[in-house]
């Protein structure tokens, strides 16, 4: 294993401490990848490595779980001498893939997937063995996709866009989505039921034409209100309400 | 519960700086924020209830790169404290009611803390485009070091705001059924809302019947 590299993997886990409106993540990648720059042929005092992260500081925005490919093939371009211009080509032409591929991946697929299956086993067998399963399932195609994504981008370097390429992920792409909506409809039904097992029939109708109202509001007349505004406007009316009821 | 207050602040602080700072393992999640909460405050039971309640808010958004979302850990949290103690379902309603502006406020103060970073970005603009190591690593660690302060306040906030609702709010029974039965409709509504964007028009809207469809049957046979 190269020199450096766990201490690049372990930056890209607070890549998004300094996220911001003018270099999104930039600053956090140059920071992930300045351990693999420091055996450069002169080392840190050589003018290439303050350019490679004068370069990679500026801006940049990418899934934070694949910024690691980013760092390694940036580094790797370095060591192996391409052309300033050449290298931010490269760093430029990452910021779509990996941005887009990790948000399809993770966010509309994985996490979901994996919050789903954590309350199915949560509402049907026992609820800390549910938040256990999501934490353990989730992570592991989380920390996979880090590890994998560092070492892919040291190794390919300026062919980094092949790996995007690669079979698991778009197998990955094809199914994830799909997946995550069957295990989230799964999980849909059984946590409502979980949740209102206490309640009594009145009470469950009653929720149930709240769903129905808020369905209403969210699909049709707000559709652009955001679920924690709804759910503000709606709870806190009730308790309004709840308060003044004797 | 006053005596678990400490473990809750430093908990809520840990479940707000992993919304996208430090990690991002999901510990911030609120079936697994409020779960631990609930252990905290001793009593388990509340904190699954609120907890499980709160992640079906959670599934309506996803945290893609510069959007505007709740901070659902910290707001966990707040809410499991509020209803510890409180018997089956009394509890639920002013607690779901705790953390939905618990995480709205998280929500705001994540643009302030990202505003700041980018002021802190402009400040040591000359540091940053000379390539400077150490001038990168201030930028980043003062990074931690605010989102670390934004998730104590707001977990702090959080905390304070559910001691005042469980000793001066007045619930009736009644009362208390009623906001709990509204606040598991709006997190369903929600829940639903998110997986049908999360559907699209594709296949994957199919595969969302579907599941709703399997669902409905394993609940009929339970």
């Amino acid at each position: 294993m190269k020199r450096g590299m766990l201490h690049a993997w372990m930056r890209t886990l607070i890549v998004q401490a300094s996220w911001n409106y003018d270099r999104m993540v930039g600053v956090g990648v140059a920071y992930a990848m300045e351990p693999l720059l420091r055996d450069l042929p002169g080392g840190p005092s050589n003018g290439r490595y303050r350019a490679a992260l004068r370069r990679v500081a500026g801006f940049f925005n990418a899934h934070p779980y694949l910024t690691g490919m980013a760092a390694g093939a940036l580094a790797r371009a370095e060591h192996d001498g391409v052309p300033e211009a050449q290298a931010d080509r490269l760093r430029h032409a990452l910021i779509g893939p990996l941005g887009s591929v990790g948000d399809q991946l993770i966010w509309a697929a994985w996490l979901p997937l994996s919050a789903a299956v954590g309350l199915i086993v949560a509402v049907t067998w026992s609820v800390p063995a549910g938040a256990v399963t999501f934490l353990v399932l989730y992570n592991v195609v989380h920390l996979a996709l880090r590890t994998w994504g560092l070492s892919v981008g040291w190794r390919a370097g300026m062919g980094v866009a092949g790996a995007l390429g690669s079979r698991v992920l778009h197998a990955g792409l094809r199914v994830g989505a799909m997946a995550a909506s069957f295990a989230i409809g799964l999980a849909l039904p059984l946590v409502s039921s979980w949740l209102m097992r206490q309640f009594g029939a009145g009470e469950r109708l009653s929720a149930g034409g709240v769903a129905a109202l808020g369905l209403v509001l969210t699909r049709i007349l707000v559709p652009r209100v955001s679920g924690v505004k709804l759910g503000l406007v709606l709870v806190l009316t009730a308790l309004a309400v709840g308060a003044l009821w004797r | 519960m006053i005596g678990a207050l400490p473990w809750l602040l430093l908990w809520g602080t840990i479940a707000g700086l992993d919304l996208a700072t430090v990690g991002q393992v999901m510990v911030g999640r609120p079936m697994v924020s409020g779960i631990v909460a609930g252990i905290l405050a001793g009593d388990p039971a509340a904190g699954a209830l609120v907890g499980i309640t709160l992640e079906l808010f959670a599934l309506d958004l996803l945290p893609v790169g510069g959007a505007r979302y709740p901070d659902y850990g910290p707001a966990a949290v707040a809410g499991a404290a509020t209803a510890a103690g409180a018997p089956g379902l009394l509890g639920l309603g002013p607690a779901i009611a705790v953390a939905l502006v618990v995480g709205y406020v998280g929500e705001v103060t994540v643009q302030m803390v990202r505003r700041m970073n980018s002021t802190d970005v402009q400040r040591r603009r000359a540091e940053l485009d000379a390539g400077d190591p150490a001038g990168i690593r201030r930028v980043q660690w003062r990074g931690i070091a605010r989102d670390t302060i934004r998730a104590l306040a707001v977990t702090l906030a959080g905390l304070a705001l559910a001691v005042a609702v469980r000793r001066w709010l007045p619930l009736s029974l009644r009362g208390a059924v009623l906001v709990a039965t509204v606040a598991v409709g709006a997190a369903v509504a929600v829940a639903v809302t998110g997986a049908l964007r999360l559907g699209g028009r594709g296949p994957a809207r199919a595969w969302l019947v579907a599941g709703i469809v399997g669902g409905i049957v394993w609940v009929a046979l339970q």
